[in-house]
C-alpha cells in the first residue's frame, strides 16, 4: 500500500485551477452569495474554502454555504467596511476567474451521530453559512438554527429552512421572531446537555454562548466553535 | 562574483536558504559575509515578524542607494504577505516564491548577466522562460561575467514571474547546500491550513503541501550516508503531512516508519526529530512508531499556546486542553522516557488573569522539559492583529517571568533525575562558558562538557550527568 501510494505521489503534479463564476446574488446591500465552479472538489460541509480573484495575491477564507450534492460551490459574503477581497469579489461578474484553495478545516458533523443525535446551531451574521450547508447536505437532520442579526432583512434566505427550525433573533428592529440578542434567548431555553452544539460567528458571541451552555450543564466535548474573523 | 544572503525568521526559512544558496552558487556566486563586497544581494524575509520585515524595509533603501556607486541586484523571497509583496515589487529588482527558485537563474540572465548556466541553455532574455527547470550545470567561476552596463531588466521592472501552476515540487529537487556538517534540517510540507489568529504563514505559505515520501526518504538516504548525526523533519504542520493528498500519499506516522526502518537498519548512528506539529493532528500511530525506531528521537514538541479554552478558541487552535492533555497522557504512556517541549503565548488579545493562570495550571500538569514562552505582539497580516492589544506590557512581561519560574521547577526536576546517569550526547556548539562544549541529549537537554577540542563537535559522546541546573546539566566525558 505504502509503496502503491508512493508512486503515485511520485508521478503527481500540483495543478492550481481557476473557477470560473456563475453568477453573484445579493442578499442585502453588503451581503452576497457568489456561485462558481466545483471542478470535482470533495467537500465536507462545515470546510470552508480560500478565495480571491484569479491573478490576484490576496485572498480571504469562507464557509462552503452549499451542500455538498450540489455541482457548484457557493460562499456567502459580507462586504466588510475596510476589506480588501469583499469589496473585490462583490464586483465579480459571469465569467470571471476565481482563484480557489481547499477545502479546509474542521468544523463537520460526526458522521456518526448525524442522524440520530440533537443538533443545536447557533450563528451571528454570515456565521450562517456553514449551518446553510449542514441544512442542505443532511435532509434527515435533527437541528434547532439560532440565528443572531442586527435587523431582520439579515435573515439570509431564511427561507431554506423550516419555520420550525429557525429563530431569528433582531437587536436593532422588532421583526425577529426573538427581539432581542441571543445570548438572551438562549438563556431563556431549556437545552438537553446531550445536545450537540455548534457555534459560529463572531467570537464575543462565542465565549458567552459557551458560558451559559456550559452553566445549563452541556459538556464542552458537546460544544463546537467556528470563530469568523 | 560574490553573493551575500540574508535570512530572516523561523527554521523553515533557514532550511529554504540552503537550497537558495545551492541554486546561487551553482550559478558560480560566492558567499560572501560582508554585504559590501557582494554584486548579489538577497533576503528571505519575514513577514510574520514586524521588526524583521522593518529590516527588509531598511536593506533595501541601504542597498538602492548603493546602485548609484556599484553594481548591484536585489532579491527578495521568503515568507511575504500579499500586501508586502505588492510593495516590495517597487524596490527588489526580483520578487519571487519558493516554488520558483529553480527559476532564478533564468531571471538573472534578464540582467546581463553571463554565467555557465546561461551560457549552456543558451537563454535569451526575450524569450519566454520555460519551466520548470531544476537541473543547473556544473560550474567554472572562469566562465562568469558581470555585464556592469545593465542593472535592471529590459522592461526597467522588477521581475516576478507568473507560473500557470504552482509547484513546490521544483523547489524540493534542488539540492540543499546543508550549513552544517551534522545536523539537517528536511522540508517535508509546506504551508498551513489552520489558520490560528496570532499567525500569518497561511497568508505568506499558502496551503499545506506536502513533499512526495519518495523524495524525502532519498534525501534521508543520503544524509545517513554521509554520516549526519540529526535529521530534522520540518513543515509548518509537520504532521499533517499527507492530508492534502487524500489518501495518494502516506500518512506522516507511515513516513516516520519508513524512516525508522531506514535507520535501524544503518550502521551509522543518528537521532530523527520533527518540528512543528500541531495537536488536532497529532494520532497515537506517530507515538507508537516513535517507540518502536531507535534512530527516531525519544523528544516531542507539541505547542499548547495556552492552557485557557476560550484562549483557545480565540487563538483558533482547534483543539481544547482536554485534547491536548490526552495527547500527553498518550505521550507519557507509550513513551515515558520522551522530553516534552512545547511554545506559549502570554498576553493574547483579552487574556485575564484566570485565562493566564490556567496556563500556569497547564504548565504544572503537564511538567515540560521546555517552553518557548513568548509575549504576545501582533503580526501583521495575522487576524489578530486588527484586534486591540489589551494586555498591557508589563502584564506580559510579568506573566512570562512566572511562566519562566513555573518551569525551571520542573525542569529541574526532570534534570534531577539525570544526576549520575550515563548518557550518549551529541556535541553540537563551542559553550559560551570558557573551555566547554556544549551537547545535547537525545531528548534535547542541554549537557555542557569540560573541553577545548572543537574536534568534539558534531560526534556522539557517552558522558556521566554530574551537576544539574534548571535548564542544563553538566557532565564527564566516559567514552
Amino acid at each position: 500500500m505504502i509503496e502503491q501510494k508512493k508512486a503515485i505521489q511520485a508521478d503527481k503534479q500540483y495543478k492550481e485551477i481557476n473557477f470560473e463564476v456563475h453568477y453573484i446574488r445579493h442578499l442585502t446591500d453588503t451581503t452576497y452569495v457568489v456561485r462558481f465552479d466545483r471542478n470535482e472538489m470533495h467537500f465536507i460541509p462545515g470546510q470552508h474554502l480560500s478565495v480571491g480573484l484569479a491573478n490576484d495575491p490576496q485572498a480571504r477564507e469562507y464557509s462552503i454555504y452549499n451542500s455538498n450534492n450540489d455541482n457548484f460551490l457557493e460562499i456567502l459574503v459580507k462586504e466588510v467596511d475596510d476589506g480588501i477581497v469583499s469589496k473585490r469579489l462583490k464586483k465579480v461578474k459571469p465569467g470571471d476567474q476565481l482563484k480557489v484553495t481547499g477545502p479546509m478545516g474542521f468544523f463537520k458533523l460526526d458522521a456518526k451521530t448525524i442522524n440520530s443525535r440533537k443538533h443545536l446551531f447557533v450563528a451571528t451574521g454570515t456565521g450562517i453559512s456553514p449551518f446553510h450547508a449542514f441544512v442542505k447536505s443532511y435532509p434527515q437532520l435533527d437541528y434547532q438554527l439560532i440565528h443572531g442579526v442586527r435587523k431582520s432583512e439579515e435573515a439570509y434566505e431564511r427561507s431554506e429552512y423550516k419555520n420550525s427550525n429557525y429563530t431569528l433573533c433582531s437587536s436593532r428592529d422588532k421583526k425577529g421572531d426573538y427581539n432581542g440578542r441571543t445570548t438572551d434567548f438562549l438563556r431563556s431555553q431549556k437545552i438537553d446537555p446531550s445536545t450537540l452544539v455548534y457555534l459560529c460567528g463572531n467570537c464575543d458571541m462565542i465565549f458567552e454562548v459557551y458560558d451559559i451552555l456550559t452553566e445549563k450543564g452541556i459538556p464542552t466535548e458537546n460544544i463546537h466553535t467556528e470563530v469568523y474573523f | 562574483m560574490k553573493y551575500h544572503l540574508m535570512t530572516l525568521g523561523c527554521q523553515m526559512n533557514k532550511s529554504d536558504s540552503e537550497r537558495v544558496q545551492s541554486v546561487v552558487e551553482k550559478m558560480g556566486f560566492r558567499y560572501t559575509d560582508n554585504e559590501e563586497e557582494a554584486n548579489l544581494v538577497g533576503i528571505l524575509a519575514c513577514s510574520v515578524r514586524q521588526k524583521a520585515i522593518d529590516k527588509v524595509y531598511s536593506k533595501i533603501h541601504k542597498w538602492n542607494k548603493q546602485k548609484n556607486k556599484r553594481n548591484l541586484i536585489t532579491f527578495v523571497s521568503g515568507c511575504i504577505l500579499p500586501t508586502d509583496q505588492e510593495k516590495f515589487l517597487k524596490l527588489f529588482d526580483m520578487v519571487f516564491t519558493m516554488n520558483e527558485l529553480p527559476e532564478f537563474p533564468q531571471m538573472l540572465s534578464q540582467y546581463g548577466i553571463v554565467t555557465p548556466y546561461r551560457i549552456e541553455n543558451d537563454f535569451e532574455p526575450e524569450e519566454s522562460l520555460p519551466f520548470p527547470k531544476t537541473e543547473l550545470p556544473t560550474i567554472n567561476l572562469n566562465t562568469i561575467t558581470f555585464n556592469p552596463a545593465q542593472t535592471k531588466s529590459k522592461a526597467g521592472q522588477t521581475l516576478i514571474l507568473k507560473k500557470p501552476e504552482v509547484n513546490m515540487k521544483g523547489f524540493w529537487d534542488v539540492k540543499p547546500s546543508y550549513q552544517s556538517a551534522f545536523e539537517a534540517f528536511v522540508p517535508i510540507q509546506n504551508g498551513c491550513d489552520k489558520f490560528c489568529t496570532f499567525c500569518a504563514v497561511p497568508y505568506t505559505r499558502g496551503r499545506e503541501v506536502s513533499r512526495p515520501s519518495v523524495e524525502i526518504i532519498a534525501e534521508v538516504k543520503e544524509l545517513i550516508n554521509k554520516g549526519f548525526k540529526t535529521i530534522t523533519l520540518l513543515g509548518q504542520n509537520v504532521n499533517s503531512y499527507g492530508l492534502d493528498k487524500k489518501g495518494e500519499e502516506i500518512s506522516f506516522p507511515e513516513l516516520l516508519q519508513e524512516i525508522g526502518k531506514i535507520g535501524d537498519a544503518s550502521l551509522n548512528p543518528f537521532w530523527v526529530y520533527f518540528t512543528s506539529p500541531h495537536p488536532r493532528d497529532m494520532t497515537v500511530d506517530v507515538i507508537e512508531v516513535i517507540a518502536k525506531y531507535k534512530c527516531l528521537a525519544n523528544q516531542i514538541h507539541i505547542p499548547l499556546q495556552s492552557g485557557d479554552d476560550k484562549v483557545l478558541i480565540r487563538m483558533n487552535r482547534k483543539h481544547s486542553l482536554s485534547d491536548y492533555r490526552k495527547i500527553i497522557h498518550t505521550i507519557r504512556r507509550i513513551t515515558p522516557e520522551a522530553t516534552i517541549f512545547t511554545d506559549i503565548i502570554v498576553g493574547f488579545t483579552s487574556e485575564n488573569d484566570d485565562q493566564f493562570q490556567n496556563t500556569v495550571k497547564a504548565l504544572d500538569e503537564f511538567k515540560f522539559n521546555m517552553a518557548y514562552i513568548a509575549r504576545y505582539s501582533p503580526r501583521p497580516g495575522a487576524a489578530s492583529s486588527r484586534w486591540i492589544d489589551d494586555v498591557d506590557h508589563e502584564t506580559k512581561k510579568e506573566r512570562l517571568q512566572i511562566l519562566s519560574e513555573t518551569l525551571k521547577v520542573h525542569s529541574l526536576a526532570y534534570n534531577k533525575k539525570l544526576l549520575n546517569r550515563e548518557l550518549t550526547v551529541l556535541v553540537v556548539k563551542k559553550d559560551r562558558k570558557e573551555g566547554h562544549l556544549s551537547a545535547l541529549t537525545e531528548g534535547k537537554i542541554i549537557v555542557r562538557i569540560k573541553s577545548s577540542n572543537e574536534e568534539l563537535i558534531g560526534q556522539f559522546l557517552k558522558v556521566k550527568i554530574n551537576s544539574i541546573s534548571g535548564f542544563s546539566t553538566e557532565g564527564v566525558v566516559i567514552s
